[in-house]
């Protein structure tokens, strides 16, 4: 071992030593390169859900902000949709680590510890930055007013749809004279009409997709369909199960014949979407694959799920700005914070495109929503709202949803009888009914959280 | 060292039959263990269309490294490298420090308890984050280290495991080199630092990898504790942040390369290191 | 670096006869050890076993995620897990899991190592292509795997000529992750079997090989009984990797519970109950009853490796 050697170990061991204490003062540091490297007069970070088309929008809204707002800095991160999202907020206001803005599910809220794991929004700041109670549905203000205060800023409400292709259904013989799918009013004809589709669809191709091993789109149908039967989950006091077994069973059989009847594939159950741009007739999805079937430049038409047991109703829910409780909320970041959500609600054009029907009231009657299709062919969804029971643990991808949409599974995929998990969604019910809120140890009749 | 390596020369291994098939199997074999993260190349190289395209195929029609420009413009993806890596080498180098001293001492030093405590650092094998994974979070939560670098770091850095590999090794060096040192007046620290350790440095080297890989590809604690996309390292901002752009696997799988490829390189490089590295910390549970 | 292996077995030069006046000095020399291990002590009392004691403390509780002042509620929360059928299921998951993945592992690892350690040629280049998934991250490997398994777009259909909903289907499902699993992690006992197969004296094989053994009874009669050792080892360490199994779980079912609920490992359960309904004194009751099946598996071995011991003997 000669001397290069040497030299070469010292130059090895001066690196590694700058790279330890490096690491250490970075670490040290604490905030992240990104913190580090911004130099605005306020850093808004914002948490959000939204991905695919969603996001692309939010992104595009929250760059219209960025150009009007240069001394602000808003640093947007899109989490895993669904409960990661839900976990990640949550052990982040717990922690007193939460970040600036966020956004959450309408139906979340009461569940989510108002006061203790969010704040409050000031009124009177949103009312400097242009957003008044008046502007908004009187019943979506009131889901996010908790104990005199409002805890959630609503941006939109969303439903399930059924999307149909136009091509395919006029090859079927299945399209009214305006254009739109025939009117459908009971199972029966709601079944003809897919078997008639079925006739018209390339092979290889499933008849309609409806995410069969989903449990929350499963879930979500199911209460579509339970809520067009008049079904109740629970008395008005949330003491007791008024859940109707009977009306669930005849649910789940018929979201099963779909499958028995050989309309949707099981092993199709997560590519409705692809398989509808390859040409399947039917998918039942979130308003939010608007933009994705647009995109393709597919002909296509959307309405609500079809009142296939006689009353309209579809599934709805609403995303809206919360606070993430922080200690030391306040001061200009807090501003910001009201500035951004403000705004976003108020330009809510951009997020109508992605299918979403905007809460703020003044977009639904401008001239530019009007025209956007197929939006306007479901807007009368939002009178129609099928919604989960407002309890604590109810909500998007709530326990209710997590208990619950497994069990609906089981049924529609066949492995359990439609008669066993009505009787065991009625046993989940009661046993939920009887659980304590773990955020302040009351049940749903003790009224726990709830509004 | 590099002298070394080359004066060792290769004896000639002949051709044999046996040699031809066991070579074309182990071929096989390769191809099936490598395939996927060559199909994961290849999807990153095509555009998000053509990465879904029904039926797949392997080559992109269109070689393209959008999806590898998008994850740069982001800018996320090089903020979680940066946080990878502080994290790793910060862990790796308390790591080392405190199990090289704790093992020193449960080995060579006289202290009331001392076989108490090893009993007890012994029992510490059985936890992890994934068994005690809750109320290691409320006892980080506690200190206020949630999302922070030092509540990633500090959590990784008590691993009992590495405290016994070189408790064992400590023990196999003679106690008469030290003893020769003390006669000579050296103070315990000095030999520590000049004897003990110098000895030691293959087993360090082999902790150090050791602790180096499943740092940076740890996943549970920082996923746990981390909630701030700023702050998040490789394995989890794929996972959690990444992961929900929804469908696009051309990113995701750029992504992942990214996380995986460093490691993989750095294998080729040190191979003889890195396996006696893992194998030494592995075979030390017998 | 020096000499790289650590298989180098260093040879100190013989001491020097310590003399008779320095045996105090010498002494002393090994005298109050405890500074050596008080800061690993420091991050062990503070990182494990302080949340042991307030895992089980909060076993007895009923506290919250936004760690609110917690009552308690006595044996409550290990009366409701042990008639709780979601952690019965999420613990028959985990350890169905382990029953698919260890013997699998066992015996693809040792074929690997076996054929690795026989072909003469370019030896870098096997190990290198085993164990190179064991380096990617749990979540790349997670990630990957959903893509190969995806139907439609996904390669593994394709390749095969299949049609199977491996990841939406519960009677796959879990065997999508087993099969992700041996690909990411055979790579570990791969190596550990590799390394033990180095050390087997070679004058083994001569000897039986003038004594006329073919290269079958050399395999029975010198390696196999020559690696069992090594694999309790490995089966021992896989079934306690095993049963924590989480990271390629969670990323190949998007954080669901997959198809079902059939792929909700034990982890995820706790992880769920603590982070996601918010019950953190739940969870930890929960953490404790791992904690105790770990130990068991833990002990267990360590007992069947003293019997053995002392029946050699």
């Amino acid at each position: 071992m000669g001397r290069p050697d040497l030299n070469r170990r010292q130059l090895l061991g001066g690196i590694g030593g700058l790279a330890v204490a490096g690491s250490f003062g970075f670490a040290a540091l604490g905030t992240g390169a990104d913190a580090l490297a911004s130099g605005a007069d306020a850093r808004v970070r914002y948490w959000n859900l939204f991905s695919g088309g969603d996001g692309a929008n939010m992104i595009a809204m929250l760059d219209a902000f960025r150009k009007e707002n240069p001394g602000i800095d808003v640093k947007d991160s899109t989490f895993q949709w669904g409960n990661p999202f839900y976990s990640k907020l949550a052990m982040a206001a717990a922690g007193n680590r939460a970040p600036d803005l966020g956004v959450m599910h309408l139906g979340r809220i009461t569940g989510f510890s108002p006061g203790r794991l969010l704040d409050p929004w000031d009124v009177d700041l949103l009312a400097k930055y242009g957003v008044r109670e008046a502007d908004f549905n009187p019943d979506l203000w009131k889901r996010a007013v908790i104990d005199g205060k409002l805890y959630a800023l609503p941006l939109d409400i969303h439903v399930q749809l059924c999307f149909y292709r136009k091509d395919v259904l006029k090859k079927a013989g299945l399209l009214g004279d305006d254009g739109r799918i025939v009117p459908v009013t009971s199972t029966g004809e709601w079944f003809d009409v897919l078997k008639e589709a079925k006739k018209a669809t390339k092979k290889g191709l499933q008849t309609i997709g409806f995410w069969i091993n989903d449990q929350n789109f499963q879930w979500w149908f199911f209460v579509a369909f339970y809520t067009q039967l008049g079904g109740t989950w629970f008395n008005a006091a949330n003491s007791e199960v008024t859940f109707d077994t009977d009306k669930a069973v005849q649910v789940l059989e018929f979201l099963r014949q779909h499958v028995t009847d050989g309309y949707a594939n099981p092993g199709m159950g997560s590519v409705g979407a692809e398989q509808f741009m390859n040409g399947a007739p039917f998918a039942w999805e979130g308003n939010w694959s608007v933009p994705v079937f647009s995109g393709a430049k597919l002909d296509y038409g959307a309405t609500p799920l079809p009142p296939v047991f006689g009353k309209q109703a579809t599934h709805a829910e609403s995303h809206a700005f919360v606070l993430p409780h922080q200690s030391d909320r306040g001061g200009a970041t807090n501003e910001a914070a009201h500035q951004l959500a403000a705004y976003v609600v108020q330009h809510a054009q951009q997020w109508a495109a992605g299918g979403h029907i905007p809460a703020y009231t003044p977009t639904l009657s401008t001239a530019a929503y009007k025209e956007l299709n197929p939006q306007s062919e479901y807007v009368s969804a939002m009178d129609h709202q099928a919604t989960e029971p407002k309890v604590w643990f109810a909500g998007s991808t709530g326990i209710l949803a997590q208990r619950i949409g497994p069990i609906v599974v089981s049924s529609t995929m066949g492995s359990a009888k439609p008669e066993a998990v009505a009787r065991r969604m009625k046993g989940a019910l009661t046993q939920l009914l009887g659980m304590k809120n773990p955020m302040d140890g009351r049940t749903a009749a003790q009224g726990g959280a709830v509004a | 060292m590099s002298t070394a390596a080359q004066i060792r020369v290769k004896p000639r291994r002949p051709w044999t039959p046996s040699q031809i098939v066991l070579t074309l199997l182990g071929v096989a074999v390769s191809v099936v263990f490598l395939a996927p993260l060559v199909w994961a190349l290849f999807t990153s190289l095509k555009s998000e269309t053509e990465a879904v395209e029904v039926p797949p195929h392997w080559l992109p029609k269109e070689w393209t490294a959008q999806a590898w420009s998008a994850i740069f413009e982001t800018g996320n993806i090089t903020n979680w490298f940066v946080n990878s890596l502080v994290v790793s080498v910060c862990v790796t180098t308390v790591v080392l420090t405190v199990s090289a001293l704790a093992g020193y001492g449960f080995a060579r030093t006289e202290f009331r308890g001392k076989n108490v405590l090893l009993g007890v650092v012994m029992a510490g094998l059985m936890i992890s984050p994934a068994v005690l994974g809750v109320p290691l979070f409320t006892t980080v939560q506690q200190m206020g280290m949630v999302d922070t670098y030092w509540g990633m770091i500090l959590p990784q850095c008590a691993p009992a495991a590495m405290v016994y590999i070189l408790y064992k090794f400590f023990q196999g060096i003679p106690r008469e080199l030290e003893e020769a040192a003390f006669i000579d007046g050296a103070g315990r620290w000095r030999v520590f630092f000049t004897i003990v350790v110098p000895l030691a440095r293959p087993s360090l080297a082999a902790v150090g990898i050791f602790t180096f890989i499943a740092s940076w590809n740890n996943f549970l604690w920082p996923y746990m504790v981390t909630n701030n996309p700023d702050l998040m390292t490789m394995p989890n901002g794929i996972a959690t942040v990444m992961n929900s752009y929804g469908i696009q696997w051309a990113q995701l799988m750029a992504g992942g390369l990214m996380a995986g490829l460093p490691l993989i390189i750095v294998f080729v490089f040190f191979q003889r290191q890195i396996v006696a590295g893992v194998a030494h910390t592995g075979l030390a549970g017998q | 670096m020096t000499t790289a292996g650590t298989e180098t077995v260093l040879a100190p030069p013989r001491a020097k006869t310590a003399a008779l006046s320095a045996t105090v000095r010498r002494k002393q020399g090994f005298q109050h050890g405890g500074w050596f291990v008080a800061p690993f002590l420091a991050l062990f009392v503070l990182f494990v076993v302080w949340p042991l004691v307030r895992g089980v403390y909060l076993s007895f509780t009923d506290a919250n995620i936004a760690g609110d002042s917690a009552n308690f509620v006595g044996l409550d929360n290990y009366r409701e897990a042990l008639q709780d059928p979601q952690m019965w299921d999420a613990l028959g998951h985990s350890a169905y899991f382990t029953l698919l993945v260890v013997p699998c592992i066992t015996v693809l690892a040792f074929l690997l190592a076996m054929l690795a350690h026989h072909i003469e040629h370019a030896k870098w280049l096997w190990r290198l292509c085993f164990f190179a998934p064991f380096l990617l991250p749990s979540t790349v490997a997670g990630n990957l795997w959903q893509w190969l398994f995806n139907p439609g777009t996904g390669m593994i259909n394709h390749v095969f000529g299949l049609e199977t909903p491996w990841l939406t289907d519960k009677s796959y499902a879990m065997f999508a992750i087993v099969i992700t699993t041996l690909w990411w992690t055979v790579g570990f006992s791969f190596l550990l079997y590799l390394a033990a197969l180095q050390g087997i004296p070679a004058h083994l094989y001569e000897a039986a090989k003038l004594d006329g053994a073919n290269a079958w009874h050399r395999m029975i009669h010198i390696t196999m009984p020559m690696l069992r050792n090594i694999t309790g080892l490995v089966i021992a360490l896989q079934i306690l990797a095993s049963l924590q199994v989480f990271d390629q779980a969670v990323v190949m079912m998007d954080f669901s519970p997959g198809p079902e609920e059939s792929t909700r490992t034990f982890v995820q359960f706790t992880l769920e109950e603590g982070f996601t309904s918010y019950r953190v004194g739940y969870a930890s009751a929960i953490s404790i009853i791992f904690f105790v099946i770990i130990a068991s598996v833990a002990l267990a071995r360590m007992w069947l490796l003293r019997n053995r011991e002392e029946g050699g003997r």
